[in-house]
């Protein structure tokens, strides 16, 4: 298994503030990989710095292999927000693309453009959100790079729009061998297009894993109330216990399966495997704060 | 690159090409009013010693006439020019595509952060090389007439801090220096507004700066000749102080940077104590015989390419220095 992304302690800060201190993670090829955390957790600092848009303040970071320079063939990136040029119009965004990439190719560009439903005499700066978010998207896409980061591409847009967005970025997926990193604070997003998940909490990588194998090996057990219950006994990992008068609630990790009989087994879905992640990491704060749940 | 580049400059850059292009439809209505005025006072084709009385009357007839206004036009727009290509053109360059987010996708392109940033200063810098050449040509050759009759007459003119800077190559350094300056400012403010207003101030004291320092580059001429009673211009007295006296200058088509009366070269100006008794009435006279020193300092107008051109070079140096740095910031210092 290759390596898209490499990290080994690498932290970044702005004067005093700390965005990102000694994350280390490894993120396989050839996924689309989505990167969740609350706010705050450094996922824009990490993309940015995948990108090269700035530089660690230590630590090292491999990307493709190489260290990340901006201005890269290999690696696109739409930001936060899907910054685009407003006076410039869709046609004109493609021409930049064009001209600016070697790599470029056009009949991808315009054959999206159209797909999204694209004006492309439409300036820019007019767009909506959504639009403005698919047009950024495709001129990451088109200069097709082995590697596409998106920084939170549906975070500001409504629920059709989002949807149409993450379409878009599967049929650009499925069209081109490139793996994706995307990260978003939502987790029903995530769930509908990854299949390998990084949770970063506190600049620190909490879980990482394809998404099938987090689905297996994570198991609610619910059973009689007890005062103290020895996990690693079992080769289980505590995630989250919850308490009651009469019954306990456990989020374990486990590859074996679940065969004590004391235990009733369920099955989690995505959500809640993060969700328990993040409650653990934080304690204080719900998890409803932490993460926003929207489907 | 050049095509976005490009492309993102283009609105300014007409803007800019519609005022010059108003500048010099006035001044080309005005070339044939200034050339018959001075077919008509004689100044043309005028010999020996005509010239003068003909140069003096062309110049008044100018001074009358709307080619007067158009001329104190092309040296306001001379001195403004640096400033307006500095904040409009130099400073929202950098800092509005810092401030607007919208460097995240150039940079995302296949196009390194110098080379963006080199192709940007290069296509602002020639444009306002172009324009401030322009407009320094078309007033340069328009005002020839004007700036013969100057002199002819001998008046102090062409090397005048007020028209020294509208005239010949330096306008081009000004204007670029002034873009480099806009970039320079707004990739370290980060903020367009504030890059514009910072970067009028940093021009405008260029400009003032350049004055002071001019004398620097242009060798001024340091000559110390005997008063004699012919060569004092005006005295003033108070009883036995000297309130004010000067001497007529060595040569009058020249920039005066001092010109005082000394007992002793370099020393402080003479005032005084007169001999009040053959002052009475008239200092003249007397102050004629007693051996004091007129020390000048000036620039004569026979150095004006010679200041033209160190002057261009020192503009053009700082030009390319803020250049370097702008390349070098952003490499080093991203977002």
């Amino acid at each position: 298994m290759t390596s898209v992304l490499r990290a080994e302690n690498l932290t970044k800060r702005y004067g005093r503030r700390t965005a990102l201190s000694g994350c280390t993670l490894d993120v396989p090829v050839g996924h689309v990989v989505g990167l969740v955390g609350p706010n705050g957790a450094g996922k824009s600092t990490l993309l940015q710095l995948a990108c090269g848009l700035l530089e660690p303040t230590a630590g090292v970071i491999e990307v493709l292999g190489e260290r990340p320079v901006s201005g890269s063939a290999r690696v696109g990136f739409v930001a936060q927000d899907a910054p685009v040029y407003a006076g410039l119009t869709v046609a004109e965004h493609l021409r930049l693309g064009a001209r600016l990439n070697p790599s470029w190719d056009s009949t991808i560009a315009e054959q999206r453009i159209a797909q999204a439903g694209l004006d492309p005499s439409q300036k820019a700066g007019k767009l909506s959100g959504g639009q403005r978010a698919n047009l950024a998207l495709i001129v990451a896409a088109a200069k097709r790079p082995e590697l596409l980061l998106l920084d939170e591409p549906v975070a500001a847009l409504d629920p059709l729009a989002r949807r149409l967005f993450l379409q878009a970025l599967m049929e650009l997926v499925a069209e081109q061998e490139m793996t994706v990193i995307m990260s978003s604070h939502l987790v029903s997003d995530l769930q509908r297009i990854c299949d390998h998940l990084i949770v970063l909490v506190g600049s620190q990588v909490r879980l990482a894993g394809d998404v099938d194998d987090l689905l297996a090996s994570h198991h609610r057990l619910t059973g009689p109330r007890r005062e103290s219950i020895d996990v690693a006994t079992f080769g289980w990992t505590l995630i989250e216990d919850r308490h009651t008068a009469a019954q306990s609630t456990l989020v374990v990790r486990s590859t074996a399966p679940i065969d004590d009989p004391s235990w009733q087994a369920d099955q989690l879905d995505l959500e809640d495997i993060l969700l328990a992640y993040l409650s653990e990491s934080a304690p204080a704060a719900t998890p409803e704060r932490v993460l926003e749940t929207q489907r | 690159m050049t095509w976005l580049a490009w492309r993102q400059f283009r609105i300014p850059a007409i803007a800019g090409a519609v005022c010059l292009a108003a500048l010099l439809g006035a001044l080309l209505l005005t070339w044939w009013q200034v050339r018959d005025l001075a077919v008509s006072t004689g100044y043309t084709g005028c010999t020996g010693e005509d010239c003068g009385s003909a140069a003096s009357s062309f110049l008044h007839e100018i001074e009358q006439s709307v080619a007067n206004r158009v001329q104190l036009a092309g040296i306001a727009a001379s001195f403004g020019l640096p400033a307006l290509v500095g904040v409009f053109w130099g400073a929202p360059t950098v800092a509005h595509e810092l401030e607007s987010g919208t460097y995240r996708i150039a940079w995302s392109q296949t196009v390194s952060r110098r080379r963006w940033m080199l192709v940007k200063l290069s296509i602002g810098g020639l444009a306002a090389a172009l324009v401030a050449g322009a407009l320094s040509l078309a007033l340069t050759s328009w005002a020839q007439p004007i700036d013969d009759a100057h002199a002819t007459l001998a008046h102090a003119h062409l090397i005048t801090p007020l028209v020294f800077p509208s005239r010949g190559v330096v306008p081009i350094g000004y204007a670029t220096l002034a873009f480099a300056i806009g970039v320079t400012v707004g990739l370290m403010l980060r903020k367009t507004l504030a890059a514009m207003a910072v970067t009028l101030v940093l021009v405008v004291a260029t400009q003032v700066g350049a004055v002071e320092l001019r004398p620097l580059i242009a060798q001024p001429v340091h000559r110390i000749t005997t008063v004699t009673t012919e060569s004092i211009l005006e005295v003033e007295t108070y009883h036995d102080v000297v309130v004010r006296l000067g001497a007529f200058p060595s040569e009058t088509d020249s920039w005066e940077l001092s010109n005082t009366i000394v007992i002793t070269p370099g020393g402080p100006e003479y005032r005084g104590p007169t001999n009040q008794e053959k002052c009475t009435p008239e200092c003249r006279e007397w102050l004629g015989t007693q051996g004091l020193l007129q020390e000048e300092r000036y620039v004569p107008a026979r150095r004006f390419w010679l200041v033209q051109w160190r002057e261009l070079g020192v503009l053009l140096t700082l030009t390319a220095a803020l250049s370097l740095i702008s390349l070098w910031w952003i490499r080093r210092r991203p977002a």
